[in-house]
């Protein structure tokens, strides 16, 4: 299958963020945004969980991990915020469990989210970590715990691969597989 | 085997003949889709703009509708362009004309999509961004905003479901007889299960309380269902659903129910005959108190409005508060009626003109003040309000303080220039 083959392991850092992260404020201010006017990943980047650690965007690595508990991405179904992180260089979110609209938004955008009941005990602050999508399976490489998960079915690992919705649509656009305006 | 109505409307609209939380599915709706013209603003739905640059077809452009819900006429200036953006996009992918519903003759989109019945019991219903769009889940619809995958819904006709897990909600007991209504209730279900409590699925709201509820009050418990982490709500249709619907549309409908036995998730019983007026206080959109914990609270701006508020009923309350009174000089009270049609039926009864003499400000139906969209408030100042979130920020500025409660609650607060229980006027 075309997506798993695609997906390399995922490597990076943890930045771990205890708490209820809700979308519209914690994880990046819906009203900042709005005012703004920033619809770009570039432009939202530096905003990102800035009310929770201001010098987050800063200090995060390309590629590294999210690590959060119950409910990541409460509220609103808001896409800003995945913007936010992809923008800040976050290369996927692990959590205890996602807020469906926030889960839906991030994979729509390319940005992996896995629900991972047990990750938050197992990891600390800047830990290397490694995730196989295709695979379902997860190591904290520091002290080499590892937690498995369900994969996401096919279509979801291309929409990853892809870098979002759009990008594969636009592909299918471009190679005539979606019927044109008349 | 028993089934859940959204494991029923679930498996219609993906062809299938049963599914089972967990699942993942191609999923269809009979409905229109609808947007605020809030999902033309350029850092929104931004996926609806790849349509016209890569020339493909709207799969049909009859079932898009349009509502200009959110901005009103009292907004500011980026709401003219959002507007003019969304009737170019409609002329560019074909919308026919009178799917876009302009200003003046709009209101929040998903209160005009329960009030219309453009959701339909049976059936799957989407919109572009609006997390409050559960509110048409008390219709027996199951509702789901797509977000940044509304665009490609567009380009095939289908989306993507992971079948949720439902969380039965049964109401027990007998409303109390004054000042509590279907927002306390959500609060205290709120209190009781936590932001987590909805377990990332769907809300069944039922019980005999919930069978004795109006439409009206039905829609605004079913409205905030993403705060308690679920993804949206749902009601079994019964016979005041069926009449709503068949005095709104013509359009044929296929109502399902849950079969008695069907598996969920988890089931809370809630006996409501003791609770009293609920506050959430500024900030966190979590926390629920008892409105007396606050009494005496200063504040100096009032808001009655949105899907949890915004209702005909929430405007007859008010006015039952307000009739014969007048607003203090230093408090502005805000009241937006949800829809054009409560807008008609306020202003056949003498609700308009009751609130018009109190000192209130009556913008055009919109979202409006609920997302900081007119009438802000500046640092220093202190709303209570029947809107969905308190978040610093989101009625303007960040330093100002936002008091959720019910509709009785902000028009007794108002009154008195303090937080107060409503239940000493009615």
């Amino acid at each position: 299958m075309s997506g798993s083959a695609k997906m390399q392991p995922l490597r990076g850092d943890a930045w771990v963020f205890p708490g209820l992260m809700d979308i519209d404020y914690d994880i990046c201010s819906y009203n900042l945004v709005r005012d703004l006017r920033a619809d770009t990943a570039e432009a939202l980047g530096p905003y990102c969980m800035v009310n929770v650690d201001p010098d987050f965007p800063k200090k995060v690595k390309k590629g590294d991990f999210i690590v959060a508990e119950e409910n990541m991405g409460y509220g609103h179904d808001h896409d800003h915020a995945c913007l936010a992180l992809i923008g800040a260089g976050v290369g996927g979110i692990l959590c205890e469990s996602a807020a469906p609209y926030f889960l839906r938004n991030s994979l729509e955008h390319g940005l992996p989210v896995v629900e991972l009941p047990g990750v938050f005990k197992t990891v600390s602050q800047g830990d290397p970590l490694e995730i196989d999508l295709a695979t379902g399976t997860f190591r904290n490489v520091r002290t080499g715990a590892q937690l498995s998960f369900t994969p996401p079915p096919d279509f979801i690992l291309e929409m990853i691969a892809a870098g979002g919705v759009y990008p594969m649509l636009t592909r299918m656009a471009e190679e005539g597989r979606l019927p044109k305006r008349v | 085997m028993a089934e859940t109505i959204t494991e029923k409307i679930l498996a219609r609209a993906s062809g299938k003949a049963k599914v089972t939380p967990g699942e993942y599915l191609t999923v269809r709706s009979n409905c229109p889709i609808i947007f605020g013209h809030h999902s033309f603003d350029t850092f929104m739905d931004r996926g609806l703009h790849t349509i016209p640059r890569l020339g493909v077809r709207v799969f049909d452009p009859s079932k898009v509708i349009i509502v200009d819900g959110h901005g009103g006429a009292s907004s500011g200036s980026n709401i003219a362009d959002v507007r003019w953006a969304a009737q170019k996009w409609a002329r560019e992918v074909g919308i026919p004309l009178e799917n876009v519903i302009n200003l003046g003759r709009g209101g929040i989109e998903n209160m005009m999509s329960a009030e219309r019945a453009w959701a339909l019991p049976g059936e799957t219903f989407f919109q572009g961004c609006n997390g409050h769009l559960s509110t048409v889940g008390a219709l027996g619809a199951f509702p789901c905003a797509l977000s940044h995958g509304s665009g490609a819904y567009l380009m095939k006709g289908t989306t993507w479901v992971r079948v949720p897990v439902s969380v039965k909600i049964v109401l027990k007991g007998r409303m109390p007889p004054k000042g509590v209504y279907a927002r306390d209730v959500f609060e205290y279900v709120l209190q009781q299960i936590g932001p987590m409590g909805g377990m990332s699925g769907v809300l069944e709201w039922c019980g005999p309380v919930v069978d004795e509820m109006s439409m009206d009050e039905r829609f605004s418990l079913c409205s905030s269902a993403i705060f308690t982490g679920a993804w949206t709500a749902i009601m079994n249709p019964d016979e005041k659903t069926i009449a709503h619907v068949k005095a709104a549309t013509k359009t044929p409908f296929e109502p399902m129910r849950s079969d008695p036995g069907a598996e969920y998730a988890k089931v809370y019983e809630f006996d409501v005959s003791k609770l009293e007026p609920l506050i959430v206080p500024h900030p966190k959109r979590h926390i629920v108190k008892s409105v007396r914990e606050l009494e005496g609270t200063k504040i100096n701006r009032g808001f009655i409005g949105s899907d949890s508020g915004g209702w005909f009923e929430h405007m007859a309350l008010a006015a039952r508060i307000l009739k014969g009174r007048k607003l203090p000089p230093d408090v502005i009270l805000n009241i937006t009626p949800g829809t054009v049609g409560i807008l008609l039926r306020m202003m056949e009864t003498d609700i308009l003109r009751t609130f018009v003499e109190a000192g209130c400000c009556v913008p055009d139906p919109n979202e409006g003040q609920e997302a900081g969209l007119n009438t802000l408030l500046c640092a220093g100042e202190v709303c209570v309000a029947s809107a969905q979130t308190n978040y610093p920020g989101r009625m303007g500025s960040r330093d100002a303080e936002i008091h959720l409660a019910n509709s009785a609650t902000v028009a007794a607060s108002s009154l008195e220039g303090c937080i107060t229980d409503p239940r000493k006027y009615l």
